[in-house]
């Protein structure tokens, strides 16, 4: 996997809480990619086995909204992040102002 | 009073016509993830003030095409749906043929600019029944090259909508083109040998 800028904020974003889930939007506005960088990355990823997803179950309330698809980092992928990211060189100034850094080899 | 419903009808029309590029197994799904991620857009409060959040959701769809794009790549296995059969050697025309048409064209619109020119010259003071008898057969004209590349399956070298908008930016010219070139028509097929090579293999 090579570590590109795009790549590199995906991963912090999802990073900072691994437990969280996120939608496309959410992640789009959080590593502040356009929506044609994030979704082919975020279906590679998947490819690899180190995002997940799923349906947010059909809520009555929801006042007639679609249901979402929701991201999340899977076991193997966190690990990977945090390998990659730790080797990765100063960290991207427009990835600091948006995200908490999370610390490499994190606790958790 | 808020345009935000018909953006989000434009939208998700945008959003399908992009996922018609994707292999049938995975369309379907990834139609439905990506037009629900519009409602989070159009009323995402912190961009202010509306206009702006229409214009998120439309460069969101913009970016959905380009995804489709490299996801279809990406993919492999399943071929993206939309090939244009020309280039795959199946209609395409001998270059001779190419130039007649494009000779015959210009010589058309040549003529065309022949007559309008008498006919100024017939009439030094333009009575009105004639320029409006012009404008007429001139959107005619256009109509009918439109209503043509409207009805036809596919055209040649340009996509569709760009030779609308040549149809319709150079009046008569532009549609003398379209019709003398970019119509796909009576084109008799080239024989499968002389394609260029590869055409004849794909699977």
């Amino acid at each position: 996997m090579k570590l590109t800028g795009p790549l590199e904020r995906v991963l912090r974003v999802l990073l900072a809480d691994p437990s969280a889930s996120h939608y496309g939007y959410d992640l789009m506005k959080a590593a502040k990619l356009p929506s044609g960088t994030l979704y082919p990355m975020l279906a590679r990823l998947q490819q690899e086995g180190l995002v997940d997803s799923e349906w947010e179950p059909q809520r009555q309330d929801a006042a007639g909204r679609p249901p979402r698809k929701y991201y999340r980092l899977t076991a193997e992928g966190a690990r990977v992040a945090r390998v990659e990211l730790a080797q990765a060189p100063v960290p991207a100034r427009r990835a600091r102002q948006g995200t908490a850094q999370p610390a490499p080899g994190g606790t958790q | 009073m808020s345009p935000a419903p018909r953006v989000q009808r434009i939208c998700e029309r945008l959003i399908r016509a992009a996922c018609r590029r994707l292999p049938e197994d995975i369309r379907a799904e990834r139609c439905r993830e990506w037009a629900a991620e519009l409602p989070a857009i159009l009323d995402d409060q912190s961009i202010r003030p509306g206009l702006r959040r229409a214009v998120r959701a439309l460069t969101y769809s913009a970016g959905i095409a380009w995804s489709t794009r490299q996801l279809s790549r990406a993919g492999g296995g399943a071929r993206p749906v939309r090939t244009s059969q020309w280039r795959n050697g199946a209609i395409r025309v001998r270059p001779s043929d190419v130039a007649v048409r494009a000779t015959v064209g210009v010589a058309i619109w040549l003529l065309l600019i022949f007559l309008l020119i008498s006919l100024g010259s017939a009439f030094p003071h333009l009575p009105g029944w004639l320029l409006m008898l012009g404008l007429g057969l001139a959107a005619g004209f256009d109509a009918l090259c439109l209503a043509d590349i409207a009805r036809a399956g596919q055209v040649r070298y340009l996509p569709k909508w760009a030779w609308a908008l040549i149809c319709l930016a150079q009046t008569p010219l532009g549609g003398i083109i379209y019709l003398s070139i970019g119509r796909v028509g009576r084109a008799r097929p080239v024989p499968s040998g002389s394609g260029p090579p590869g055409s004849a293999q794909r699977p």
